[in-house]
């Protein structure tokens, strides 16, 4: 318990930070739903002009812009990706940064298995998410009512806001599976906003080709907004995807870095 | 009983040579030194001890159990100095101490204060405060507070100031009074010297010899110094036992294994300005099994 704890520390001020603005960000964007709402009609039009793989792209394509959730979709676009690359940061840092930091020669040398130090740091990640996502869930809905007075299913705004959660798992993990793999990470958030961004324009490219096959190579596409915004749930297949992805990363990680040499300093 | 017990060890990174086939053993209750230059393996060995690393093929065991299965539990009783020390540069010291100490059970907490308080150290600073030296100074109160029963140090006097070094090997002598087993590496021989009983030489990872530090000094050589405006005396000391002879400005030095009275047959007939005999340091004794090898 001590090491999540100790982790849970060190990561406290990130988390706020990171807290602090995905809400500061979702906030700027709904605030502009009040110019947007009394212009539905003319902001429809505009949006309609865009050729559909942009408006695809943006997350508006069935989306209603005038109602408050359609519009909460398109703004929490944003909060997912930002949001991806935090928890992508969270995951490739925590067991790399003992070696990065040097500190690989206290913590490791201490009466603990190396499996229950991944285990603990793994607590520690996911712990951190959960509060994250509890902040965003919370902050997202006062946001809506206080822009909007339009009643929603409660359900449905829980769906689209728990994408956030789905994405931040699997890119965390996927995160530890790829520090394991490398030697030496200088710098972590080069690597998770590639990852992350690629992973984007893989889904970006497929909202145009409309691809079922390259449709499995992005986790941006298995909690495609609009798709849950006109069906308020996730496709079954890939929350199955989602669930052995995240096992395999899950296996790769212990395999891995239980045999792992620490290098010297 | 046998503290340590490291048998074949070998260590491959890669295609690089960490160590081959390491083998020796450490008592009960001995201060065991582990000598070699920097490179030598010293510290893959070390950090195999405490499965930082994982070796190739070989095996050691410590307390009588496997160093890499039983590794979590072996720990409980070790203490480890490394020759680097980085802590989470955020935290106090004192955090960072009881950080430590929550790994252990039963730890005493007044050795937090008694280490602090014989090292000088201030508790109350951020670890990114502290110098090189303070720093160390926290690998070591974090080494010896849950009282180990076998302390790893690994080049544990650089960074410390003289003054620092001599409280340190108190600290160390003091723990092996109450029993505690110690592997000192280093590669400065003088302080290997002062502390050790037994010493392992390590030369391009394989071990070269493993020797009594006193049997080590008696069975070898004596340096003699001999100034003297004679001519042509290097030819009298033509005889065996003598190496490394070389001329100096004002006469030669050598030197001598064997019966002493061989070299003072030759000395009487000499016209002497100045003589000097004295026991080779360990480094001149070190040398000699590094170009014996080579």
């Amino acid at each position: 318990m001590n090491i999540l704890k100790q982790e849970l520390k060190m990561g406290r001020k990130s988390l706020m930070v990171w807290g602090v603005s995905l809400v500061g960000t979702l906030g700027l964007f709904m605030a502009m739903y009040l110019v947007i709402r009394d212009q539905v009609a003319d902001f429809q039009k505009v949006f309609e002009a865009f050729p559909p793989e942009f408006r695809k792209a943006l997350g508006i394509t069935t989306t209603n812009l005038g109602e408050v959730l359609g519009y909460f979709s398109f703004a929490f676009l944003y909060v997912l990706l930002a949001g991806s690359v935090q928890a992508m940061n969270l995951g490739v840092s925590v067991l790399s940064a003992e070696v990065r930091d040097k500190t690989g020669d206290f913590l490791y040398v201490k009466p603990v298995k190396r499996s229950k130090v991944i285990t603990m740091k793994m607590l520690a990640v996911f712990i951190q998410i959960i509060i994250m996502n509890v902040v965003m869930i919370a902050s997202s809905y006062i946001i809506i009512k206080l822009v909007s007075d339009q009643s929603f299913v409660f359900k449905n705004f829980l769906a689209m806001a728990g994408t956030l959660f789905m994405l931040q798992t699997f890119f965390a993990f996927l995160g530890l599976a790829v520090s394991v793999f490398l030697r030496r990470i200088r710098t972590v958030l080069p690597i998770s906003m590639g990852v992350v961004f690629m992973f984007y324009i893989i889904y970006l490219l497929n909202q145009t080709l409309d691809d079922a096959k390259l449709a499995w190579l992005s986790p941006f596409g298995y909690f495609d907004l609009s798709y849950v915004s006109e069906h308020f749930a996730y496709q079954g297949k890939f929350v199955v995807a989602w669930f052995v992805l995240n096992a395999v990363f899950i296996f790769f990680t212990y395999k891995i870095f239980s045999k792992k040499d620490l290098p010297s300093i | 009983m046998k503290i340590i017990e490291i048998n074949q060890l070998t260590k491959y990174y890669g295609k690089h040579r960490g160590i081959e086939g390491v083998s020796f053993s450490v008592e009960e209750g001995e201060i065991f030194g582990f000598i070699g230059p920097n490179g030598a393996g010293k510290s893959t060995t070390i950090r195999t001890l405490l499965s930082l690393i994982y070796p190739t093929s070989g095996s050691a065991t410590i307390f009588g159990k496997d160093c890499i299965q039983f590794g979590d539990e072996i720990r409980k009783d070790i203490g480890y100095l490394p020759s680097e020390v980085f802590y989470y540069e955020n935290m106090k010291v004192i955090d960072v101490l009881k950080y430590s100490a929550s790994f252990y059970e039963n730890v005493d907490m007044s050795r937090i204060e008694k280490l602090s308080k014989a090292m000088d150290l201030d508790l109350n600073k951020k670890i990114e405060d502290l110098s090189y030296g303070n720093k160390k100074k926290v690998g070591i109160v974090q080494g010896l507070l849950h009282e180990p029963k076998l302390i790893i140090l690994d080049e544990p006097t650089s960074g410390l100031d003289p003054l620092m070094q001599q409280k340190f090997f108190d600290l160390i002598l003091e723990e092996n009074k109450k029993g505690a087993t110690i592997l000192f590496s280093s590669h400065i021989l003088s302080e290997v010297q002062k502390l050790c009983t037994r010493v392992a030489i390590i030369k391009e990872g394989k071990i070269v010899k493993v020797e009594n530090i006193n049997e080590m000094r008696n069975n070898t050589y004596k340096r003699i110094i001999i100034e003297s405006a004679s001519e042509g005396i290097s030819a009298k000391f033509n005889f065996e036992g003598i190496t490394n002879l070389t001329s100096t400005e004002d006469g030669i030095q050598f030197l001598y294994k064997g019966n002493i009275n061989e070299i003072i047959k030759v000395l009487y007939t000499l016209e002497l300005k100045n003589i000097i005999i004295e026991e080779p340091t360990l480094e001149e004794i070190f040398m000699h099994y590094y170009l014996k090898e080579a």
